[in-house]
């Protein structure tokens, strides 16, 4: 018997009492799995800390569900919607596009442009084939016959394809030409390179139609009896400004479509525009055919738009400027953004539900390890009734969503100063690539990763789940420790996500006298960066759990927001970097990259910012002079000594992994204080890139006074007030000796002062000093 | 304390586990290596291989119009268009070079009369005759030897028996020639059906006895049979395609065409049951490997006997054409010395290919017929050369090429490895063979990192990293981990978890998307820390083996 696994997600992250949340199951080995309602408060096992916390909640869901296998699409690609079967040509045809081609030594077919069945090898395409050659194929059933371009194709270069097929005289041919300029390929024209090849054979036969099978662009109609049609060769690179013609065109027609002029109308059935409908506020995932007939093509797994095209000149860096040079759309055949899983079970909430973190545990055969899966979702409440809101940072969520690095990142092992401690769910992650990849993966083409969804099981967005390059609990099991203290001390809190907050904006935080964020809110969209800023100006307290925080811009559409982009460029901690030309994110139109360099470096926010990280040690706090006067002294309530946060369950300490610091240069407010800072962190402790103009030796933790974490703290408008924590590890650190500690003290002496209406404490010494002492 | 102590910076900061001072290395220059290291260790032949011959360019911006065998999608020559990794020239290489020889081959053959000298032509058209019913014959025969691989050492036996029938049926009901190689065809596909079935159930060895058997019973069948002219020595009388009122040239010239035409028809035979789906499926279930290709779906038992039967076919068609050739079949036919005779061509030429069976044929039927004057020298030389390709070549003569490559790839890394030092810096041949020439910048630093960090190697830097895996170490160790750490991902040591902060193992990535790393070895660490140790341990045994 197999061995049974289970893997689940829900299509919705953020969610109210009373409403339904569907779930989608996919199960191996197993007809029949547990469900049960959970709600979860502690999800980190570390022995020093609580353990792994849950209740379970009834709710009329729990009980057996009937599960079974659900299989994913993988690989990016566009469908035309062609009802009427005009491009089911089977008699003359010409097949032209403008092609980069990601991974020609795939040693896999890929198509381009096909309407073909690989079942019953049926109809025409125009792809690359195992050998990398651009290859154009008809099949009649029985018999295939090819033309293939004399020369491989070279990786990451543009070039213009053609291929015809004239029934008269039974020829088929195929064309390729370079269009390379001086900005938009790989490689100049230094290289000695003749790109042209142009190939005539006579084939045996017309080609014949399946009449449902879809013209698809970087894939072609597949079928398994278990699974039903899918799409398989599918392909890596861009296609540019696709067409069709009902007629064999010569050579010279052909070069006239290189050179950039429109096809002419002669015979046309159909030319995509794929620039068209560009708008300033972003592109969707729609193609526009602009021929006679209006077949668009959809995008699947979310095709990467707004990339260069054959014609980018290298002068524009957006596609707002020129959205004509900016016809590329990127494809990967590994990519995969939603699974796509039919619903398992609808499941209605009860209504009586307090807002929190909830799971839909489902445990089949042994119920642990692979056969064992949570399904979690955040209940935010009917109406705000708390004093205290913590914002899970959801979209950090969506940009770590079952990231690789332990396995694909050669950087990881110097970068984290430990081996990685790999467990059965991230191997078998690594092993499936139907669970996709995170904003820290590259495909396979070795493009970074910009689209992230939750629409899909997130194995590293569970209880108990550690991160294996850490060794330690990060983002969403690591962010259960400040709910559990939340819980512990009893406060009146209520759950929101970044979702809520980019929707919403601040009228979703507005009820919370205090809001806490989670431990590493790395990822902000515009709005979310507005919303907290307006919340704070506005009189809002702000606990600023993390580090690293406020970095990212991020955008979501309004009608998809469970997928994230973002676009990693020249500067920031980055796993990758966008190719020239491809800085500004698709979805908004608005340049992506680190918030610091759009102007609105988080110091100017929360008064920190990112300077380092470090990953195999964990320092505490010691408090700093500041930290005495009287406006800020009564955070130190029952506090002794002035050593904060040696304990935690990430290595140890209380500021650690990530350490945002004070900084007037990017905007900490003024009159900020630093209450207490880190320091003697391990040389592992490097500068954070962004910082650094010059690298010179001695940029690491134990010889730059820079790398620390600053608990900082200042006053804001209308009573406001924001407290920053400047480190990861701070929340792990809560939950150290059953709650007990100087961490958790500071934290509830904040949290105390915060959740009263009026003035802060100590807002009345604020008078010019004059000391004797 | 001595000069060999490390005072850790962050003492004073209090860092857990952190000691004032401990016991390190003596102080070693990284840089000695670098100063010492004057060139390699092993001599840097010269490498490069002139372009004696000239190659064509690519088509560039021409059309390049394809030809075709008619009616399938096979291109006349295959022929792969590439860039040349030196100069980045477009160049064609011709794949298979296969079809220009045969084609030059058959054309030499053809136009081979007009060339003959006077004195031999009457022995070298009958030669040539013969040579190409016996080529046509192992053709038929290759087909079940080599692609369906049953070992069968009937063929003659079907010849003989298609001929005896068709010259019998010629002698007594006065069956046209033209006939003849038809109504072969029926006897032969009757003899293959019935031959056929206990190549099912028999293998190899036992088959072949079995076969021998059948042709020994035809031979004293036919010899003890007057019908089948046990007095006169073979069955004579059948009629002819040769006018008799030709002039003996004309008749030997028109006979040495006639057999060509049927050698064509094998070969086309050969090609088409070779080539297509009933070979490919065959090539799919090579000898040994027959169950892993029937768990795969491959029915090669079906296809055997396919090939089987439509070769015997094939065989009982130049039965026919031998009767009406030689007006009539003789008992030698079925003796084992032309079985052997037979198999010595096969064997010389090559199993399993078409070439190996027409240029094994012309060898042993020149040694046979045209060096008829050497008497019987020339069967002991054709036993030698059997003898000889048994002994010394893998795949026959057309097997030399494959073999003499693998002999020299054998050469060369005996070579390399006897000149090379593992994990040095690479040698001039392995450098033309690395596409991105990074590379061999990186074996050179990673060998002078390596003999560098060797020195490193002490009980107190191990009895440090032990303490505390985690953390800041002193710089000898730190510079151990540092290049540890930076490895390459393929059989990069990680740990997996069995059971979480109780249980660990040590595995190896695999460097591979999708692959699963692999476990290495079998000891469980009972913590976090121990594991880390456990494969730092392991790490510095290879680093010290390398």
């Amino acid at each position: 018997m197999a061995q049974i696994k289970i893997f689940g997600y829900a299509d919705k992250i953020s969610i109210k009492p009373g409403e339904t949340i569907d779930i989608h199951v996919s199960a191996d080995g197993v007809a029949e799995a547990d469900a049960k309602l959970v709600r979860l408060i502690h999800g980190d096992a570390h022995p020093d800390g609580p353990g792994f916390i849950e209740e379970e909640v009834p709710c009329e869901a729990d009980g057996p569900w009937a599960v079974r296998k659900q299989y994913t699409q993988v690989g990016s690609f566009l469908e035309v919607a062609d009802p009427e079967g005009r491009l089911a040509l089977e008699g003359a045809i010409t097949l032209f596009a403008f092609v980069y081609v990601g991974l020609p030594e795939a040693g896999l077919r890929q198509c381009i442009l096909s309407r073909w069945d690989n079942v019953r090898d049926l109809g025409y395409a125009l792809g690359i084939n195992q050998r990398g050659h651009f290859e154009f194929w008809t099949g009649q059933g029985d018999e295939v016959d090819y033309v293939q371009a004399e020369p491989p194709i070279l990786a990451q270069h543009w070039y213009f394809v053609a291929a015809t097929y004239d029934p008269v005289t039974k020829r088929g041919t195929i064309h390729q030409e370079s269009v390379a300029n001086r900005y938009n390929s790989l490689l100049g024209r230094v290289c000695p390179i003749d790109y042209r090849s142009h190939v005539a054979e006579t084939f045996r036969f017309t080609p014949r139609h399946l009449p449902d099978t879809p013209f698809l662009m970087a894939g072609s109609r597949d079928f398994h009896e278990t699974r039903g049609h899918f799409v398989s060769e599918t392909f890596c690179g861009k296609i540019d400004r696709p067409g069709v013609y009902g007629r064999a065109l010569s050579w010279d027609e052909l070069a006239e479509i290189k050179s950039g002029k429109p096809p002419a109308p002669d015979g046309l059935v159909a030319y995509w525009d794929t620039a068209a409908g560009y708008t300033d506020r972003g592109i969707g995932d729609d193609v526009i055919d602009v021929g006679p007939y209006r077949l668009n093509a959809r995008g699947f797994n979310r095709p990467v738009r707004a990339q260069t095209g054959w014609n980018w000149s290298g002068r524009n860096d957006c596609f707002r400027l020129a959205p004509e040079e900016y016809g590329g759309v990127e494809f990967h055949y590994d990519a995969v953004i939603e699974s796509h899983w039919r619903k398992t079970r609808s499941v209605r909430l009860p209504d009586t539900l307090r807002s929190g973190c909830y799971a839909i545990r489902l445990r089949a055969g042994p119920g642990v390890g692979l056969a064992e899966e949570y399904v979690v979702f955040f209940v935010r409440p009917k109406t705000p009734k708390g004093k205290v809101a913590l914002l899970f940072p959801t979209a950090s969520y969506l940009a770590y969503a079952n990231e690789h690095l332990s396995f694909d990142a050669e950087i990881i092992q110097p970068m984290t100063g430990q081996p990685p401690i790999v467990s059965e769910v991230d191997i078998e992650m690594y092993k499936n690539w139907e669970f996709g990849l995170s904003t820290y993966d590259c495909w396979a083409d070795g493009a970074g990763v910009c689209y992230s969804s939750y629409r899909r099981p997130i194995l590293n967005m569970r209880p108990k789940h550690r991160m294996s390059s850490m060794g330690v609990t990060w983002a969403f099991p690591a962010d259960l420790s400040i709910l559990a203290w939340l819980e512990h001390k009893n406060y009146d809190y209520d759950v929101l996500t970044d979702e809520d907050l980019h929707l919403e904006g601040v009228d979703a935080v507005k009820p919370y006298a205090c809001v806490l964020t989670g431990t590493h809110p790395e990822y902000f969209s515009e709005r979310m960066l507005d919303a907290t800023e307006d919340y704070i100006a506005g009189g809002g307290r702000f606990i600023y759990m993390g580090g690293n925080g406020l970095y990212w811009n991020v955008a979501f559409r309004d009608d998809e927001p469970w997928t994230m982009e973002v676009r990693k460029l020249d500067s920031g901690m980055r796993a990758w970097a966008a190719r020239p030309g491809e800085h500004y994110l698709a979805t908004t139109g608005q340049k992506s990259g680190l918030w610091k360099n759009l102007g609105r470096p988080p110091q100017k926010t929360v008064g920190v910012g990112f300077i380092g990280e470090g990953f195999e040690t964990s320092r505490p706090y010691r408090r700093m002079p500041d930290s005495y006067h009287r406006t800020v002294s009564w955070m130190m309530n029952g506090i002794e000594g002035e050593i904060i946060g040696d304990f935690g369950l990430a290595y140890g300490g209380a500021a650690g992994l990530e350490l945002d610091r004070y900084d007037l240069r990017y905007g900490t407010p003024p009159h900020a204080r630093i209450i207490a800072s880190s320091g003697g962190h391990s040389d592992n402790y490097m500068l954070s890139i962004e910082e650094i103009l010059y690298p010179y030796p001695g940029l690491a933790g134990s010889q730059d006074y820079r790398l620390r974490a600053d608990l900082v703290y200042f006053t804001a408008p209308n009573d406001g007030a924001v407290f920053s924590t400047g480190s990861i590890a701070f929340g792990q650190a809560l939950p150290a000796n059953g709650f007990d500690n100087n961490i958790s003290r500071l934290l509830g002496n904040l949290v105390d002062a915060f959740i009263k209406p009026g003035a802060l404490p100590g807002s009345y010494w604020v008078n010019e000093e004059k000391q004797w002492k | 304390m001595s000069d060999s102590t490390w005072r850790n910076p962050l003492y004073l900061w209090d860092v857990e586990g952190a000691e004032e001072a401990i016991p390190a290395n003596p102080h070693r220059d990284p840089q000695e290596v670098w100063t010492k290291t004057r060139q390699s260790k092993t001599p840097m032949l010269p490498v490069g291989r002139l372009r004696y011959y000239y190659k064509w360019p690519g088509h560039g911006g021409a059309l390049w119009s394809r030809l075709r065998y008619w009616p399938t999608r096979r291109r006349v020559l295959e022929i792969r268009g590439e860039y040349n990794p030196k100069t980045l020239r477009r160049e064609k290489t011709i794949v298979d070079k296969r079809p220009i020889w045969w084609a030059l081959g058959l054309f030499a053959f053809m136009l081979g009369p007009l060339v003959m000298p006077g004195a031999y032509q009457n022995t070298l058209l009958a030669a040539g005759a013969t040579f190409s019913i016996y080529a046509a014959i192992n053709l038929c025969w290759m087909l079940i030897l080599g692609t369906a691989g049953i070992y069968s050492l009937a063929s003659y036996a079907v010849v003989g028996a298609a001929a005896f029938g068709v010259s019998w049926l010629s002698i007594n009901l006065g069956l046209p020639w033209w006939l003849l190689p038809f109504a072969g065809a029926v006897i032969g596909l009757v003899f293959g059906v019935i031959i056929a079935i206990p190549a099912i159930r028999l293998d190899g060895f036992y088959y072949a006895l079995l076969t021998i058997g059948l042709n020994e019973l035809c031979r004293v069948y036919t010899l003890q049979s007057k019908q089948f002219g046990s007095s006169t020595g073979g069955l004579y009388g059948a009629d002819t395609y040769i006018p008799q009122d030709w002039s003996s040239f004309d008749q030997s010239l028109l006979a040495y065409y006639a057999c060509f035409v049927v050698l064509l028809l094998a070969l086309a035979l050969y090609r088409i049951v070779d080539g297509r789906r009933l070979g490919r499926i065959l090539k799919m279930a090579p000898e040994k490997r027959e169950a892993f290709a029937e768990a795969t779906g491959v029915d090669y038992r079906r296809a055997r006997v396919w090939v089987f039967v439509i070769s015997s076919v094939g065989l009982g068609f130049i039965g026919g054409f031998y009767a009406a050739h030689y007006r009539g079949v003789s008992f030698s036919i079925f003796g084992f010395d032309t079985v052997l005779l037979g198999l010595a061509m096969l064997v010389i030429g090559g199993i399993g290919r078409a070439e190996g069976a027409v240029v094994g044929t012309a060898i042993v039927i020149f040694l046979d017929k045209v060096m008829i004057s050497t008497g019987p020298l020339r069967l002991v030389l054709i036993g030698a050369i059997m003898l000889g390709v048994v002994l010394f070549l893998k795949g026959g003569l057309f097997g030399v090429k494959a073999q003499f490559r693998s002999w020299r790839d054998k050469k060369k890394s005996e070579r390399r490895s006897m000149r090379s030092e593992k994990g040095g810096e690479m040698l001039p041949e392995e450098a033309t063979e690395t596409k991105n020439k990074d590379l061999l910048y990186w074996r050179r630093y990673d060998k002078m990192q390596r003999d560098f960090l060797k020195t490193l190697v002490t009980q107190e830097i191990i009895e440090e990293h032990r303490k505390q895996p985690l953390g800041q170490h002193s710089e000898p160790l730190e510079r151990l981990l540092l290049y540890f750490r930076r490895a390459p991902q393929g059989d990069k040591y990680a740990i997996t978890v069995v059971e979480p902060f109780k249980a660990y193992r040590i595995v190896a990535m695999s460097g591979q998307r999708g692959v699963a790393p692999r476990i290495v070895e079998d000891k469980i660490y009972a913590s976090q820390n121990e594991a880390y140790h456990g494969v730092f341990m392991r790490r510095i045994q290879d680093l010290l083996e390398s």
